[in-house]
């Protein structure tokens, strides 16, 4: 999992898998970046192959903690795996997702 | 590889293991299935076996015990199965009520994941105090998996 800040928007650029190994690093990265106010949060999966619930769990948890300080978060490239999960779970339908990192960090801008 | 095969292994049930589990069994899995339709059948397999072994590493043993997953694995020519066993606290799947997907949680989802990307799913706990998890998948055979003598 690596964390950069470009332009104002962080960047979390999660890798191949995205499971409970890794789940609660991430809750608790977002955790401590939502702490600062109206922060501006990518999720990169686009080396991500494979997620499964915990990884879908640590989303929804970084969503809604950022959320609740006024920040946001958005999705960047998903594999065919993870939107066919998102699908599944109807998660397509709260997360704001961008095929590429940079629609998704051109939307934080517009 | 044998056309038909089984086998059969001991890990802890610690969530370290669920890395090196599921490049395995992904890999595996790739073997074994047609190429023509294997993408969504390996992603799916993936993903129940995924939630599978975490369910065993959070709730069989939470996080007082510890205690091993044993994990066969079980390909036929048209179908693979997944039997995980545990030692620690059981449960009745009867009782775990479906996601409302409309109010999207943390958790509470692998349950409900396992039964939709499988083609069956059975759960038993024996007098013994095994959990028997069962997981199965029709696939289609690679010609190559299938035809390889030993």
């Amino acid at each position: 999992m690596q964390v950069q800040a470009t332009n104002g928007v962080t960047v979390i650029s999660m890798d191949e898998r995205f499971d409970a190994t890794v789940a609660q690093k991430l809750k608790d990265t977002v955790k401590s970046l939502a702490e600062r106010a109206q922060t501006k949060l990518v999720i990169d999966l686009s080396h991500t192959r494979f997620i499964d619930s915990s990884g879908c769990g640590a989303l929804v948890a970084s969503l809604r903690v950022l959320m609740k300080n006024k920040g946001d978060m958005k999705i960047a490239g998903p594999s065919a795996q993870a939107r066919s999960l998102f699908q599944l779970t109807r998660l397509n339908r709260v997360f704001e997702i961008y095929d590429t990192l940079p629609e998704a960090l051109k939307s934080f801008a517009s | 590889m044998r056309s038909n095969f089984s086998l059969k292994i001991e890990v802890p049930a610690k969530i370290f293991m669920l890395r090196p589990l599921g490049f395995f069994v992904r890999s595996l899995i790739e073997q074994l299935t047609d190429n023509c339709d294997a993408s969504e059948v390996i992603d799916r397999v993936e993903l129940a076996f995924s939630e599978a072994f975490t369910n065993i590493c959070r709730h069989a043993y939470g996080v007082t015990r510890e205690g091993p997953a044993i994990i066969e694995i079980k390909a036929s020519d048209d179908q693979l199965t997944f039997v995980f066993t545990d030692f620690g606290q059981g449960f009745n799947p009867e009782n775990v009520a479906p996601p409302n997907l409309d109010e999207p949680r943390e958790g509470g989802l692998g349950l409900w994941l396992m039964k939709q990307v499988m083609d069956e799913y059975t759960y038993q706990s024996e007098p013994d105090g095994r959990n028997v998890l069962t997981l199965k998948k029709n696939i289609t055979r690679s010609r190559a998996a299938s035809s390889e003598k030993t």
